[in-house]
C-alpha cells in the first residue's frame, strides 16, 4: 500500500505516541500513587509522634471523650490488641457526602494514666478512580497538544522542505520521451534536491537523444532499403518473364515474390510508423467517421468474402472525431482489415461506432489474447500468421496521438478491439 | 512511342527498360541530371520516368527545365522518398503521377499507358483489344460490339490484363494494384483469385477467347494466342 510521504512521518509520530501513552501513563499512575502514599503515611507517623511528644503527656482519661468529639481524624479509642505501630488502608462511610471513603489509618498502643489505649489516625486519600481519571485526562491533553503541534511543524515544513520535489514529480509525470515536452528543473537550495534534478536531467537528456538516434536509425534504414528492394523486386518481375522453368523452380518464384512483397510491406509500415513519430501527419481535420467506414466498404466486404465472413454493422449516424484524415483512414483499415484476417472461417465482423467509441469485434481463436504485449511492434499473437506485427502498433501510434483509448477485450468468443474518443 | 527513364541505379534502370521495351516502346536512359537535360532539350518523349534523387541533382530541377523549355511530355516520378510534400511539390512542378519504390514493373507499365492515353486523348478514350473494347469515359466494356455487365473493378482488372499482354503477372502484384493505398496492410492476395475468376467467366459468356492464362504457383498472364 502506498501513501503519501507526509502521511507516513505522521503515522509514525502518532503511533509513538500513543505507545508513550498507553506505557507511561500506568507508570505515572503507580509512581504518583506510591509517593502520595508515602507522603501520607509520613504524614501519620509525624501527626502520631507530635501527639505522644505534645498531647499525650497531659492528655487524662476524663479527657478522652472530649478529644474523640473535637477530633475528626485522630481518636483515642480502647486499646485493640496490637503491640506495634500499623499502618493500612481503610474505608469510612461519609454520610454528607453519602459515598464511601478511602483512608490510610495508623494504629498505636499509647498508655493514658497507665492503661492502655488505641491511638488511630486518618487521611482521606484521594479516590483511585479520581486519580486515574485526572492522569489519563491530562496525559491525553498533554499528547494531543503535543501530537498537533508535531503535525502542523512536520507538515509546515515538510511542504516547504519538499516542495522542490513535489515540483520535479510533476515535471516528470508530464515527460513523454516522443514527445518535445522536455521538463525544466528550477535550482533549489537544497543539496539532495539539485543531485536528484541534475541526474534525472543527465537521464532524461541520455534517453532521449538514444530513442532520437533509434527513431532516425529505423527512418533511415527504412529509407535506404527501399531502392534495394526496388532492384529486388524489378528483378523477380523481370525473371518470372521467363516460360521455360520447372515445377519446382516455379515454386521457388512464387515464394521468393511472396517474400519481396511482404519485405516490402513491412518496410512500408516501418515508414509509415516513422512518419507517425515524426509528426508529419499533424493536420487535424473533424471527421465524420461513418463516412470514413463506408467509404471503403466495397473493399472490405470483398477481403471478407475470400473467408466467407458475415459483416454486420451498427452504427451511430454524425459521429465526428477530430483526427488527421490520413491517419484515421489507415486506423480504420488496419481495424477493419485485423478483424477480418484473424477470422475464421464463415466468421463475423462486428463494427459499432458510438458517439464515443468505435469498435471492431470479429470471431476466431477460441483463446483470449495476451493483451499485455499487443500493441508493441512485432508482437504476433500467432507466430505462423502471415500479419508483419506492426498492425496494431500503427493502431496504438495513431491512437495516442490523437489521445485516443485503444483496449482489447474478450467476451462470448469475440475478440474486440475498442477505440475510446 | 519514346520513352525517357532518369534513374541512377543501374540495376533497376535496366530492368525497366527491359520490361517496357517492346510494347511499341523504346526506352532511352539517363543515369544524371545533367545527360537527361541534354536529351530533353534535344529530343521529344512521350514520357518521362523521373527519379528525385540523382547524383548530381534534384529530380525537382528537371521539372523546372521541362517548365521552362515549355515541354509538355508527361512525367511520372518515381521515387524512393514519399512525403506528402514531395509529392505536392512534384504536381505543383507538372508531374502527371507519382510512383513510389519498389513498385512493380507492371504496375509502371500501366501507368505509363495510361499517362499516354490521357496526354493523346482526342474526342474518344477507347482501348481495344481484338473483340474486346473498352471505353474508359462511360466505363463501358464491349465484346464483339456487345455490351457486358462488368464492375469498375473488373474494368481496372482488365485494363491492367490487357497492358501487360504477354507478361507474367505475379499474384501480389495484382493484389497491390487492385487494392491501391489499402495494399500495404494486406497480407492475404486470395481476392485475385475471386476477381480473375468472375472476369474470365464474364469473358466467356459473352464469347470472349479464353486470355487469361493461369501461370502455375505464380499469378496469370494475359495471353493472345
Amino acid at each position: 500500500m502506498t501513501k503519501k510521504l507526509l502521511h507516513k512521518t505522521s503515522r509514525v509520530y502518532l503511533l509513538f505516541s500513543a505507545v508513550l501513552l498507553i506505557v507511561s501513563a500506568p507508570l505515572f499512575y503507580y509512581i504518583t500513587e506510591r509517593l502520595y502514599i508515602e507522603e501520607t503515611d509520613e504524614t501519620l507517623i509525624l501527626h502520631k509522634n507530635e501527639f505522644v511528644k505534645y498531647s499525650l503527656p497531659t492528655l487524662k482519661t476524663a479527657d478522652i471523650q472530649n478529644w474523640n468529639k473535637y477530633n475528626r481524624n485522630i481518636k483515642i479509642e480502647p486499646f485493640k490488641n496490637s503491640g506495634k505501630d500499623t499502618i493500612f488502608y481503610n474505608s469510612y462511610y461519609d454520610a454528607l457526602d453519602a459515598e464511601i471513603e478511602p483512608y490510610r489509618e495508623l494504629n498505636s498502643s499509647i498508655l493514658i494514666e497507665g492503661n492502655p489505649y488505641t491511638y488511630s489516625a486518618r487521611i482521606n486519600l484521594v479516590e483511585k478512580e479520581d486519580l486515574m481519571k485526572s492522569i489519563a485526562i491530562l496525559f491525553l491533553i498533554i499528547i494531543s497538544l503535543l501530537l498537533i503541534g508535531l503535525f502542523v511543524i512536520t507538515k509546515r515544513l515538510s511542504i516547504n522542505l519538499w516542495k522542490p520535489f513535489y515540483e520535479t514529480l510533476n515535471q516528470i509525470e508530464k515527460f513523454e520521451i516522443d514527445k518535445s515536452n522536455h521538463p525544466k528543473f528550477s535550482e533549489t537550495n537544497i543539496e539532495e534536491f539539485n543531485r536528484l534534478n541534475n541526474s534525472i536531467e543527465k537521464l532524461i537528456k541520455k534517453n532521449t537523444s538514444i530513442y532520437h538516434s533509434q527513431r532516425e536509425f529505423v527512418e533511415n534504414a527504412a529509407h535506404e532499403l527501399q531502392t534495394p528492394l526496388a532492384v529486388f523486386q524489378a528483378k523477380i518481375d523481370t525473371l518470372i518473364q521467363n516460360t521455360d522453368f520447372t515445377q519446382e523452380q516455379y515454386k521457388m518464384l512464387s515464394s521468393l515474390n511472396d517474400s519481396v512483397s511482404r519485405l516490402n510491406r513491412l518496410n512500408k509500415n516501418l515508414l509509415l510508423l516513422s512518419k507517425i513519430e515524426n509528426d508529419i501527419y499533424t493536420e487535424k481535420q473533424t471527421i465524420n467517421l461513418k463516412e470514413a467506414i463506408e467509404k471503403h466498404f466495397d473493399f472490405f466486404t470483398e477481403q471478407a468474402k475470400a473467408k466467407n465472413l458475415i459483416i454486420k454493422t451498427e452504427m451511430k449516424e454524425a459521429v465526428a472525431v477530430k483526427s488527421n484524415p490520413v491517419l484515421a483512414e489507415i486506423l480504420i483499415s488496419n481495424l477493419f482489415l485485423n478483424a477480418i484476417r484473424h477470422n475464421v472461417g464463415n466468421g463475423q465482423v462486428l463494427v459499432t461506432l458510438s458517439n464515443h467509441s468505435l469498435t471492431f469485434s470479429n470471431t476466431g481463436q477460441s483463446q483470449t489474447l495476451i493483451a499485455d504485449k499487443l500493441f508493441n511492434r512485432f508482437s504476433k499473437s500467432n507466430p505462423s500468421e502471415q500479419g508483419n506485427g506492426l498492425g496494431l502498433a500503427i493502431i496504438k501510434k495513431i491512437a495516442d496521438l490523437n489521445n485516443w483509448k485503444i483496449s482489447y477485450s474478450f467476451e462470448n468468443n469475440f475478440h474486440s478491439f475498442s477505440v475510446a474518443f | 512511342m519514346k520513352l525517357l527513364l532518369i534513374e541512377d541505379e543501374q540495376e533497376l534502370a535496366n530492368s525497366i527498360q527491359r520490361y517496357l521495351t517492346g510494347n511499341s516502346f523504346v526506352c532511352e536512359w539517363a543515369n544524371n541530371a545533367k545527360t537527361a537535360i541534354d536529351k530533353i532539350s534535344i529530343y521529344a518523349y512521350d514520357c518521362i520516368l523521373l527519379d528525385l534523387m540523382l547524383p548530381d541533382g534534384n529530380g525537382f530541377e528537371i521539372l523546372k527545365e521541362l517548365k521552362r523549355q515549355n515541354k509538355t511530355e508527361g512525367v511520372i516520378i518515381i521515387s524512393a522518398k514519399e512525403t506528402l510534400e514531395t509529392r505536392i511539390e512534384g504536381f505543383n512542378l507538372g508531374a502527371d503521377d507519382y510512383l513510389t519504390k519498389p513498385f512493380h514493373l507492371s504496375e509502371l507499365l500501366v501507368r505509363i499507358q495510361a499517362l499516354i492515353r490521357r496526354k493523346n486523348f482526342k474526342g474518344n478514350n477507347l482501348v481495344a483489344f481484338n473483340e474486346i473494347e473498352i471505353d474508359l469515359l462511360s466505363k463501358a466494356v464491349k465484346v464483339n460490339t456487345k455490351k457486358i455487365g462488368i464492375t469498375k473493378k473488373e474494368i481496372d482488372l482488365l485494363l491492367y490484363l490487357i497492358g501487360n499482354e504477354n507478361r507474367v503477372l505475379s499474384k501480389s502484384a495484382i493484389a497491390e494494384h487492385l487494392s491501391g493505398d489499402m495494399a500495404d496492410m494486406l497480407d492475404n492476395h486470395d481476392f485475385v483469385y475471386a476477381h480473375i475468376k468472375n472476369l474470365k467467366n464474364k469473358l466467356k459468356e459473352a464469347g470472349c477467347s479464353d486470355y487469361i492464362k493461369t501461370v502455375y504457383g505464380l499469378g496469370y498472364k494475359w495471353q493472345n494466342d
